[in-house]
C-alpha cells in the first residue's frame, strides 16, 4: 500500500511544479511589463521635462498655443520647441477628479448603507445586480449621452445670456464645463464605490452590530459608528479604485468636459461650475493625432508620465491610510 | 533556488515573446497586400474606392485599411508599417524625409453655423474677426438671427482640417484662445447643431445637419468646389515612403486617372480631373 502510494504521488509533485513556475513566469511577466511601461514612458518623456525644469508644473501661457507651437517646431531637432506650462491641465484634473470623488463618496456610502441595512430583501436582490451591470457600463456610452443630451441642456438653458456675456472675451460657456464632466464621471465612478462598499458592509460580523443594537442604539447608529468604521478600510480601497477610474477616464471627459486647456477661476462665482476644464487624459486623447512628431509625441509622453505617478501615489496612499485604520478593523481582532 | 530564479526568467520571457506576434501583421501570401491608415477624412474615400478597384482588377490584390488622423498616416508609413499613409494635411517641414504626398483629390471646408441662425454670407476679414475673438457676440455680425455670445468650434492641433482651416482662411491671425477644441469633424458637427449661437468648419461631407455658410459670395457645395469658385478647397493625399511602385503605384494611377474613380470620387469630393 505505502509503496503504491508513494508511487502515486510523484507525478502529483510534477504537476505542482510546474504549475508553480508557469505562475511564477506570469507574475514576473507582469511585473517586467510594469517596468519596462516605466522605462519607456520615462525615457519617451525626458526631454519636455529636461527643457521646462519645474517651469513644467507651473502656469503661464496659453497651453493649447504652446501645444501648437511643439507641434509646429522646425525639422531640425536642435531647434525644437519644448515650452509647456501644464498647469491648467493639472488644476483641471485634480478639480474635476476630486469633485467626482467627493460627490459619488458621499452618495455611495449612503446608498450601500440603505441598501444593506434598510432595503427590503426584493429591492436588494435587485440592486445588487443593477449596479454591477452600471459598474461595467463603457464610458464612451456616459460620453454619448453626456454629448448630446446633457451638455446641449447646460449649454442652452442652465448657462443665461448674461453669464456667457460676462466672461466672453476670455473664454467661451458652451455647455462642456466642469459641472457636466464632474456630474457624468460621479455617475460613472459611483456604482463600483457602492458595490464594493456594500461588500464590506455585508461582512462586518453580526454580533458586532447586534451589540450595538444591545445596548439601545438605533440601527442608523449602530451602522454608522459600528459598521461603518469596521468598514473604512474597504471604503477607502473603494475611493482609491474609483479614483483611479476617474483619473484615467480620457474620452468621456474629452467629450464632456471641455476641450480647452483653461483653468477655471473659482473667483468667477457660479459661472466657475460652467466654465471648460481639459484633464491630462483627455489631452492625450484629443492630441493623439499629432504623436508622430517628435517634440509633440515627447510632450504627450510627459502627460502620460505624471498620470502615471500620480497613480503610484495614489495607491500608496490608499495603503497608508489602510494601515493608520487597522486597528479598528476586523484584520486586529 | 537561483537555478529556478532562472527558470521563471525564462518562462516570462517566453510569455511576453509569445504575446507579439499578435500585434505584427499576418504573414504575406502571394498576392500583394495594400495596408493603408492615417486620415478620418481621407479613410471612407479609400474604402469606396477599393471596393471598386477590386472589381475592375478581379480581386489583383488585396487592401487593409486603418484609421487613426493625418499624422498617424505619415508616420506609419514613415516607419514602413504600411505602403500608404492616407493624409489630409499638407507636407511639413518637421515631416520624415523621403515621402511623397501623391495628390488624389480635393476636399471643400466648409464654415458652418446652426440651422437656427442661416449667415447669409463671410469674408476673410468676417471670418478672422469671428474666429480670432475680437467679434464676441452676434450682434455685431451683419445678418446673424442671433444675438448672443457666438461659440466657436474649432479642431485641435493635430488635426489635419485645422491645418487646412488655418491655412485657407485665418491668415496671420491667431485663432481666440477660448475657442472649444474637437476632435473630429462629427463632433465639431454636432456641436454647432445643437448650439444656437455655434460656428465651426468641418468637411463638405459633414454638413448634413447644419448651415453652410458662403465663403466670399460663393456657396459651399459640391458643384462650386469642382468649378473652382469656392475658395476652400483643400487636397487629400495618399503618402508613401519614395514613388510609389508594382502594385501600389498601379492603384494610385488608377484612382487619378480612371473614369470609375473619378466618378466615385464625385459624389462627396472633388476629382483631380
Amino acid at each position: 500500500m505505502s509503496v503504491n502510494g508513494s508511487h502515486n504521488a510523484k507525478p502529483v509533485d510534477r504537476t505542482d511544479q510546474r504549475a508553480e513556475l508557469a505562475l511564477g513566469a506570469l507574475a514576473s511577466a507582469v511585473l517586467l511589463l510594469i517596468g519596462f511601461m516605466i522605462v519607456f514612458v520615462f525615457s519617451k518623456a525626458w526631454p519636455s521635462f529636461a527643457h521646462n525644469g519645474l517651469a513644467w508644473f507651473g502656469g503661464g501661457g496659453n497651453v493649447d498655443e504652446q501645444l501648437a507651437n511643439i507641434f509646429n517646431s522646425p525639422a531640425n531637432p536642435s531647434d525644437y520647441v519644448y515650452t509647456m506650462h501644464a498647469w491648467p491641465l493639472l488644476y483641471a484634473t485634480a478639480l474635476i477628479t476630486g469633485g467626482a470623488l467627493l460627490l459619488s463618496t458621499a452618495i455611495s456610502l449612503l446608498s450601500a448603507m440603505f441598501i444593506v441595512e434598510f432595503a427590503p430583501l426584493a429591492m436588494q436582490r435587485l440592486m445588487q445586480p443593477v449596479i454591477r451591470l452600471l459598474a461595467a457600463v463603457p464610458s464612451v456610452v456616459y460620453g454619448l449621452i453626456g454629448i448630446l443630451v446633457l451638455v446641449p441642456f447646460v449649454g442652452n438653458q442652465v448657462i443665461s445670456g448674461a453669464e456667457k456675456d460676462s466672461v466672453r472675451y476670455v473664454i467661451q460657456l458652451d455647455g462642456t464645463s466642469v459641472l457636466v464632466g464632474v456630474l457624468v464621471l460621479t455617475v460613472m465612478i459611483t456604482p463600483i464605490m457602492v458595490a464594493i462598499t456594500t461588500d464590506a458592509l455585508r461582512s462586518v460580523p453580526r454580533n458586532w452590530t447586534e451589540g450595538a443594537a444591545a445596548l439601545g442604539v438605533n440601527r442608523w447608529r449602530a451602522l454608522r459608528t459600528v459598521g461603518l468604521r469596521a468598514a473604512r478600510p474597504a471604503i477607502v480601497a473603494a475611493a482609491v479604485l474609483a479614483t483611479a477610474r476617474a483619473l484615467g477616464e480620457a474620452i468621456m471627459l474629452s467629450m464632456v468636459s471641455g476641450s480647452v486647456g483653461f483653468a477655471p477661476n473659482p473667483l468667477d462665482g457660479t459661472t466657475f461650475i460652467f466654465e471648460p476644464a481639459r484633464t491630462l487624459a483627455a489631452t492625450i486623447v484629443d492630441n493623439a493625432e499629432g504623436l508622430s512628431v517628435k517634440p509633440f509625441g515627447q510632450t504627450i509622453y510627459a502627460f502620460a508620465a505624471v498620470l502615471l505617478i500620480s497613480s503610484f501615489f495614489l495607491s500608496f496612499a490608499g495603503w497608508a491610510a489602510r494601515q493608520s485604520m487597522r486597528k479598528y478593523t476586523l484584520q486586529a481582532r | 533556488m537561483r537555478n529556478r530564479l532562472r527558470r521563471v526568467g525564462l518562462f516570462s520571457a517566453l510569455a511576453i515573446v509569445a504575446a507579439v506576434p499578435a500585434a505584427a501583421p499576418a504573414v504575406a501570401s502571394a498576392k500583394t497586400t495594400i495596408t493603408m491608415s492615417g486620415s478620418t477624412t481621407v479613410a471612407p474615400l479609400a474604402a469606396l474606392l477599393a471596393r471598386k478597384y477590386l472589381q475592375v482588377c478581379d480581386r489583383c490584390v488585396s487592401f487593409k485599411l486603418l484609421q487613426g488622423g493625418s499624422d498617424i498616416g505619415v508616420a506609419d508609413v514613415a516607419a514602413g508599417r504600411v505602403t500608404i499613409g492616407n493624409s489630409s494635411r499638407d507636407p511639413k517641414p518637421s515631416d520624415p524625409g523621403g515621402l511623397v504626398f501623391n495628390t488624389i483629390a480635393h476636399d471643400a471646408l466648409c464654415l458652418v453655423s446652426n440651422k437656427a441662425n442661416p449667415l447669409p454670407g463671410l469674408d476673410q476679414a468676417g471670418i478672422q474677426a469671428i474666429f480670432g475673438g475680437s467679434v464676441r457676440s452676434w450682434s455685431q455680425v451683419p445678418g446673424s438671427t442671433q444675438t448672443g455670445t457666438i461659440d466657436l468650434y474649432t479642431r485641435t492641433a493635430a488635426s489635419g482640417t485645422q491645418d487646412a482651416f488655418l491655412k485657407i482662411f485665418m491668415g496671420s491671425t491667431k485663432v481666440f484662445s477660448g475657442a472649444s477644441q474637437k476632435g473630429s469633424n462629427g463632433l465639431v458637427e454636432q456641436s454647432v447643431a445643437a448650439d444656437p449661437g455655434g460656428i465651426g468648419y468641418v468637411s463638405l461631407a459633414f454638413t448634413k445637419n447644419v448651415h453652410t455658410i458662403p465663403y466670399k459670395g460663393v456657396e459651399c457645395n459640391l458643384r462650386n468646389a469642382k468649378s473652382g469658385q469656392y475658395g476652400g478647397v483643400r487636397n487629400l493625399y495618399m503618402v508613401t515612403r519614395g514613388a510609389p511602385t508594382g502594385a501600389t503605384a498601379k492603384w494610385i494611377n488608377w484612382i487619378t486617372h480612371s473614369k470609375d474613380a473619378s466618378k466615385i470620387i464625385g459624389t462627396q469630393w472633388v476629382p483631380l480631373t
